[in-house]
């Protein structure tokens, strides 16, 4: 499972950090750090934490990039 | 009708079970003043434009005529669920520390297992009932037992907290007609005895830590300092009602809508991957903050080609944005796999809600282990007996039958 996340809508409200914090990190107070290749185990928090973002800005995908399968 | 009476209406109790072609016809004027001069605002661009405007305050004491029914309790600041940045800021973030990112980033996440097994054993509880309670079997000692262990109330104390929150929360209701001086004092008396209660807990932490937030609050010295004693009460007093009264109704509503909506409940059987999304539609579809009613003006602001005066009650009906068409497509429709689902479920911009990390997995958690464990659920009663707050609005008992039991 791949992601990505556009950060010029990400505004730091850090749900998907609650939610999968071994795949997401903030990085002082509002700056997001993120695992693209999600470590195996971490798909379920990784499905939460992308239906959580208040501003709709992680994809989550079998792979990232073009033409790949969005869930 | 008229639109100056539609916030009388919205609080009327006789429409609690269904408010929404209210809500159309808010949607319907735009802005609109109330007789008693309120304003309501429904549309969902207006909504977040206002939320994210720095000049709506949220701070009732900027209102020019105060509001009884929202003063803060003498002698205690307000939480800062009614303070404007920079001390919301402050007092936010000082709570945010034993919480969540950046300080505490694995702390929702460490609580997975005790909401599951929390959930489980509820659940176990209604393998054999005919006739369950939804509310006070399941969806109300779910929320409860988790955010009293989390902030470090011990479960002999819940009965009494669950009281003190009854009665704060009444307080906040609207009764037209009724005298809401004895109401209004017993919240106060409740909130007050909350707070020395909470307080006196973390007084007993401080300098022998434990592992609870009470605790953190009461030790961790952060690069903000720490919260005052009285600034503690009020923060936890405001974190165990919200924590209480809220993600209550969004696992019943929820249930009531799946028990509403066959398939989409056998759509969440076979795809439970979906929950999380389902759970985001909830969120819009049911909110279980309807409105905002504490934001003030702290200067005039033009909004929808109407200009709000300066210090008045202004009203934001997140249930009603929500239902905007001009936002979503299909409003009225529940849709557990919706797109582009950016919904006011917990409101948006610096005051969205604190909690709402631990309010989304304990609900995709107790919805997942409930469509698993009841066996053929139906309705007993649609709709279902309401709580009275048209704010905090879900049912007070849900009657769910099983069949062949």
């Amino acid at each position: 499972m791949q992601i990505v996340v556009d950060l010029n809508r990400c505004q730091g409200y850090a749900q998907c950090v609650f939610l999968a914090p071994q795949v997401f990190e903030l990085h002082g107070e509002e700056a997001l750090l993120y695992v693209p290749t999600v470590p195996e185990g971490q798909d379920e928090r990784v499905l939460r934490a992308a239906a959580a973002c208040p501003v709709q800005a992680i994809t989550v995908g079998e792979q990232a990039g073009e033409g790949a399968g969005v869930r | 009708m008229s639109s100056e009476t539609l916030f009388r209406r919205i609080t009327d109790y006789a429409h609690r079970a269904d408010p929404y072609p209210l809500y159309a016809e808010l949607r319907e004027h735009g802005v609109a003043r109330q007789e008693d001069g309120k304003y309501l605002v429904g549309t969902y661009n207006e909504i977040t434009a206002l939320l994210h405007d720095p000049r709506i305050s949220s701070d009732v004491r900027n209102r020019t005529e105060p509001d009884p029914d929202l003063q803060p309790v003498e002698g205690l600041p307000p939480a800062f669920i009614g303070r404007d940045d920079p001390e919301h800021d402050r007092l936010r973030r000082l709570a945010m520390r034993p919480f969540g990112p950046p300080h505490s980033p694995g702390r929702i996440d460490t609580l997975l297992d005790d909401i599951a097994r929390i959930a489980g054993q509820l659940a176990d509880g209604l393998r054999d009932k005919e006739r369950i309670d939804l509310v006070e079997d399941f969806a109300f000692p779910l929320p409860v037992t988790v955010i009293c262990d989390l902030l470090g109330v011990p479960a002999e104390d819940i009965p009494q907290v669950h009281t003190w929150a009854d009665t704060v929360v009444s307080g906040l209701d609207f009764a037209p007609g009724e005298d809401p001086g004895p109401r209004r004092r017993a919240a106060h008396e409740a909130r007050m005895a909350m707070g020395l209660y909470l307080g006196g807990l973390a007084e007993k932490r401080r300098g022998r830590p434990t592992d609870d937030m009470l605790s953190a609050l009461a030790n961790d010295e952060g690069p903000d300092g720490r919260l005052t004693q009285e600034e503690l009460m009020v923060t936890a007093v405001l974190l165990l009602i919200a924590g209480h009264e809220t993600t209550v109704n969004l696992i019943t509503n929820g249930m009531l809508t799946l028990l509403r909506n066959p398939e989409a409940l056998e759509r969440l059987r076979k795809e439970p991957e979906l929950m999380p999304r389902a759970v985001e539609e909830l969120l819009r579809y049911e909110p279980p903050v309807q409105f905002l009613p504490q934001r003030t003006p702290l200067a005039d602001v033009e909004v929808g080609g109407v200009t709000i005066p300066k210090g008045v009650p202004l009203v934001l009906v997140l249930a009603s944005g929500n239902r905007d068409p001009l936002r979503f497509a299909d409003p009225d429709r529940f849709d557990p796999a919706r797109r582009d689902n950016v919904h006011f479920g917990f409101g948006s911009g610096v005051h969205s809600c604190f909690g709402a990390p631990l309010a989304r997995l304990e609900t995709q958690i107790a919805l997942t282990t409930l469509i698993n464990c009841l066996d053929g659920p139906r309705l007993l009663e649609d709709p279902p007996v309401y709580r009275n707050s048209p704010v905090l609005r879900g049912p007070r008992h849900l009657p769910i039958g099983q069949t062949g039991r």
